[in-house]
């Protein structure tokens, strides 16, 4: 069937069967590949866009129910090259092999647009949601408790 | 494995070069990869580095990047003697070629065995570059220093960047006989770089082998009989081709493959095939009985790995020797990026984009697989054939040192004579990894009459086991045995980081624990007494400095191990703290690690943390198990590793050094497991001889 896709602010014409989720969608036909398969059954959290600001497991969930709501990949959100969080997240050499970074980058994301001043508990349920075998998890605590103290030391300057 | 120190011995034959028939040698290694896109002028003395007219530096590094940071460590080694402007370093996977020796990028030995090869490249360059620039500038070339990819004229400070020497420089002879920096001059080396692949991991651009996209390309996916060894007998196959978006379906060696026009088509396909397989004689192992059943069949004998004194006497006049068994189970890799391989097919070439940690065992594999299709074609011609190419690794940790989804790739791209892409679904990779072996462990030991430990007796059995990590015990104890059954193993199995090393530090350190309480002595302090390396000592010492080792009570209790793997010394401490009578929680690791002079701290502490992180995974989740010839996990749901939130603080110390460089990807995974069931046993008083290990409820 067609579809039209809003990702990343452009709207985009695709044909794809009405159960093919949203992740094969981006990847093979739009080749979007910043959005990565590794578990295909929505445990490890490495396929994880941002649907209308929620991040959502894209091997979860088909295109076609991704119709009418702005879809926003890794590609999308790193064209903010100047957040806090690809900042801090460079500057402590966050990533290892970085197969799941997109994954982890988007929830981190969503979890600090929601909640500039993240709990411990309110990062651990955000964050255990992305598996990384490199063992990346230390590195993303401090990179998220930077990156929230810059958000908020840009709010109280403003 | 082929030895890994034939690098240098080509550097050298690459050395030995003039400057210009380099250059020529450089352009016909690699084709389009390696030669400048225009014609413009460089200076490419051997076959690490390119210098171009615009100043831009492009080093080829041959070890594959899974994460481990190899391509920046190695860069800066050739950085470090080129004295070039780190901003304008980039780095590119060599390509495959004999001059770069045996490309395969395993038991941590990228930074051992590039160490000095690497700096005598970067060296011999910088040396020919002051030449030509002392030559320019008219003046002694002992007047001239290098420095950010300029040579500095020091009485004048006068200068010339090394673009404007390119020319000059690629005449020249190459320079022979060029002296090292010495570490106080090092102004790289020793530093936390950022990592030259990590922009790309961030925004989404880093093509992995998996992203590889190619115009017409169909996607492939493989069922592969889920008892190790069994056979086709029957599928579905003419079904399977009526649904939508299928383009074929067909039989290889390994299994069925599914052809489709996208990932999503391929993987449903695959769900939807019937296949009859004859299960064959693995049908009737199971984790439970693997072990006893090969064991009665086998005629193997133990090998001897180490004797001094007299064991068996003594363990034979001992009143009552204590005597342990611990069993290690299959663990898997779980590589974040699935197996995939993608194979372009053009005029009777193959180009090949394969995830390896060894594009020379790809190339090989590549190479038989063809061979099986087209017999009468010579190796040689075929593999002139097929290029190999190398991405970055979505994850390696041993699993991609074997080839198997190069080989299948191949067989389906012959057939098709298309471009296709193989991908493994998580599933299938879970239950046709290489997996860390099953092993038991059968340790017997006595004490002398102060309580120190007299006789080691250590007999491990395992599948297709290894000696590493076993062959010495690193204690001064006087009558020690250490033998090993290794059995045929109908299971395949495989490096999985830091590999044997792993299942016989965990047999040793904890044995060591047990002894040292039987004696009621402070395993601590015992293991100071007895050790014989002396690097392990410090690492020891320093651990047990920094965790306050003798604050200890019934809420905060420590369990420290000690291994050396991979040239480089480790000491790990656990914390664990006691929440009631039955249930604890981790509280932190710390990890102290001597690996010889540390080229980037900061990677090596990513190293240690995700080491850590890796081995609590295999140590406190649920392992792989075999059962009726099958594996009986599928995916992270039924094979978890470690999550966000069950991830204790970790704290890494490095020891200061200016010894060679020893390993760091494995050598921080041997000793945590140990050091948990150490702790577990200190606050329990029963050791662990199971995995997983358990924090709560009644031990």
């Amino acid at each position: 069937m067609a579809l039209t896709l809003n990702i990343n602010g452009s709207s985009t014409k695709v044909e794809a069967d009405g159960d093919t989720p949203l992740l094969w969608v981006l990847r093979d036909q739009l080749g979007l590949t910043g959005t990565k398969y590794s578990c295909g059954i929505g445990v490890c959290g490495s396929c994880l866009v941002l649907l209308d600001g929620t991040p959502t497991k894209a091997c979860q969930i088909t295109a076609a129910a991704c119709v009418g709501q702005p879809i926003t990949t890794i590609e999308g959100l790193a064209q903010q090259t100047d957040h806090p969080l690809l900042k801090t997240w460079l500057a402590l050499q966050v990533p290892q092999c970085g197969y799941c970074q997109s994954g982890q980058i988007i929830m981190a994301y969503a979890l600090l647009s929601k909640n500039s001043k993240p709990s411990a508990d309110e990062i651990d349920a955000a964050m255990s949601q992305v598996l990384c075998r490199c063992g990346s998890y230390p590195r993303i605590r401090q990179a998220i408790h930077q990156a929230a103290g810059l958000i908020n030391a840009k709010d109280t300057i403003a | 494995m082929k030895p890994f120190d034939s690098a240098r011995r080509d550097f050298l034959k690459c050395s030995a070069l003039s400057a210009s028939s380099a250059l020529l040698l450089g352009i016909a290694w690699s084709g389009e990869i390696v030669a400048a896109k225009d014609a413009s002028p460089s200076f490419q003395p051997n076959a690490w580095l390119k210098i171009d007219s615009q100043g831009e530096v492009t080093l080829y590094i041959a070890e594959s990047e899974m994460g481990q940071g190899t391509h920046t460590a190695l860069a800066m080694l050739i950085a470090e003697e080129l004295e070039v402007d780190w901003q304008h370093v980039r780095v590119e996977h060599a390509p495959l070629d004999p001059v770069y020796g045996f490309q395969g990028t395993g038991g941590s030995r990228s930074v051992r065995k590039s160490w000095k090869p690497l700096r005598e490249a970067g060296a011999v360059a910088r040396q020919m570059l002051l030449t030509a620039g002392s030559e320019q500038m008219k003046v002694p070339i002992k007047s001239c220093r290098a420095l950010q990819s300029r040579v500095i004229h020091t009485p004048s400070s006068n200068s010339v960047s090394y673009a404007e020497l390119v020319v000059r420089a690629a005449e020249l002879p190459t320079a022979k006989d060029v002296p090292l920096k010495k570490p106080e001059e090092y102004r790289l080396i020793g530093t936390d770089l950022t990592r030259l692949d990590l922009a790309d991991k961030l925004n989404g651009k880093v093509r992995f082998a998996i992203d590889t996209q190619l115009p017409g390309m169909f996607y492939a996916t493989i069922a592969q009989c889920p008892v190790f060894g069994g056979t086709l007998k029957h599928f579905n196959g003419a079904e399977i081709k009526q649904r939508p978006g299928i383009i074929d379906c067909f039989e290889i060696e390994e299994g069925v493959v599914v052809v489709g026009n996208n990932t999503w088509q391929a993987f449903q396909a695959r769900k939807a095939l019937q296949i009859e397989w004859d299960e064959g004689t693995t049908a009737q192992l199971s984790s439970d009985n693997i072990l006893r059943r090969l064991k009665a069949e086998s005629s193997e004998k133990s090998h001897l790995l180490l004797q001094r004194g007299e064991p068996i006497v003594q363990l034979e006049s001992a009143l009552k020797p204590i005597t342990t068994e611990y069993r290690l189970p299959f663990q898997a890799h779980m590589t974040p990026e699935p197996m995939n391989c993608t194979v372009q097919v053009a005029s009777g070439k193959y180009i090949i984009w394969a995830p390896t940690q060894s594009p020379t065992s790809a190339m090989s594999h590549a190479v038989k697989a063809l061979k099986s299709r087209i017999p009468q074609a010579s190796e040689k011609e075929l593999e002139a054939r097929i290029e190999i190419k190398t991405p970055l690794l979505g994850g390696g940790f041993g699993r991609r040192i074997m080839q198997d989804y190069v080989t299948q790739a191949v067989k389906i791209a012959h057939r098709l004579k298309r471009t296709v892409q193989l991908v493994w679904p998580r599933e299938e990779d879970v239950q046709h990894d290489y997996y860390h072996p099953l092993i038991e462990h059968h340790l017997r030991g006595r004490l002398d009459s102060t309580g120190n430990p007299l006789v080691w007796h250590h007999q491990i059995t395992g599948l297709e086991s290894s000696k590493y990590g076993a062959d010495s015990l690193p204690y001064d104890i006087p009558h020690v045995r250490v033998e090993m059954l290794k059995l045929e193993s109908p299971v395949p199995t495989g490096p999985w980081r830091s590999v044997s090393n792993h299942y016989n530090a965990y047999a040793i350190e904890h044995f060591f624990d047990e002894l040292a309480l039987a004696g009621g002595q402070n395993p601590l302090e015992l293991r100071l007494k007895l050790l014989t390396e002396p690097r392990l000592k410090v690492v020891l010492q320093t651990a047990a400095e920094a965790v306050s080792w003798h604050q200890q009570d019934q809420q905060r209790i420590l369990g420290c191990a000690v291994h050396s793997s991979f040239g480089s010394h480790v000491a790990e401490v656990v914390e664990l703290i006691r929440l009631d009578e039955h249930n604890l929680r981790l509280g932190k690791v710390t990890c102290v690690v001597d690996c010889g002079i540390a080229i980037n701290p900061d990677t090596i502490k990513a190293q240690l943390e995700g080491s850590v992180i890796y081995a609590l995974s295999a140590a406190l989740k649920p392992p792989i198990r075999l059962k009726n010839g099958r594996i009986e996990q599928h995916n992270f749901h039924d094979y978890p590793i470690l999550r966000f939130r069950e991830t204790p603080p970790i704290e890494i110390i490095i020891i200061n050094s200016q010894l060679d460089p020893g390993g760091i990807g494995e050598p921080g995974v041997p000793p945590l497991a140990p050091a948990l069931a150490n702790a577990l046993l200190a606050a329990h008083g029963k050791p662990v001889s199971d995995f997983p290990m358990r924090l709560n409820g009644a031990a």
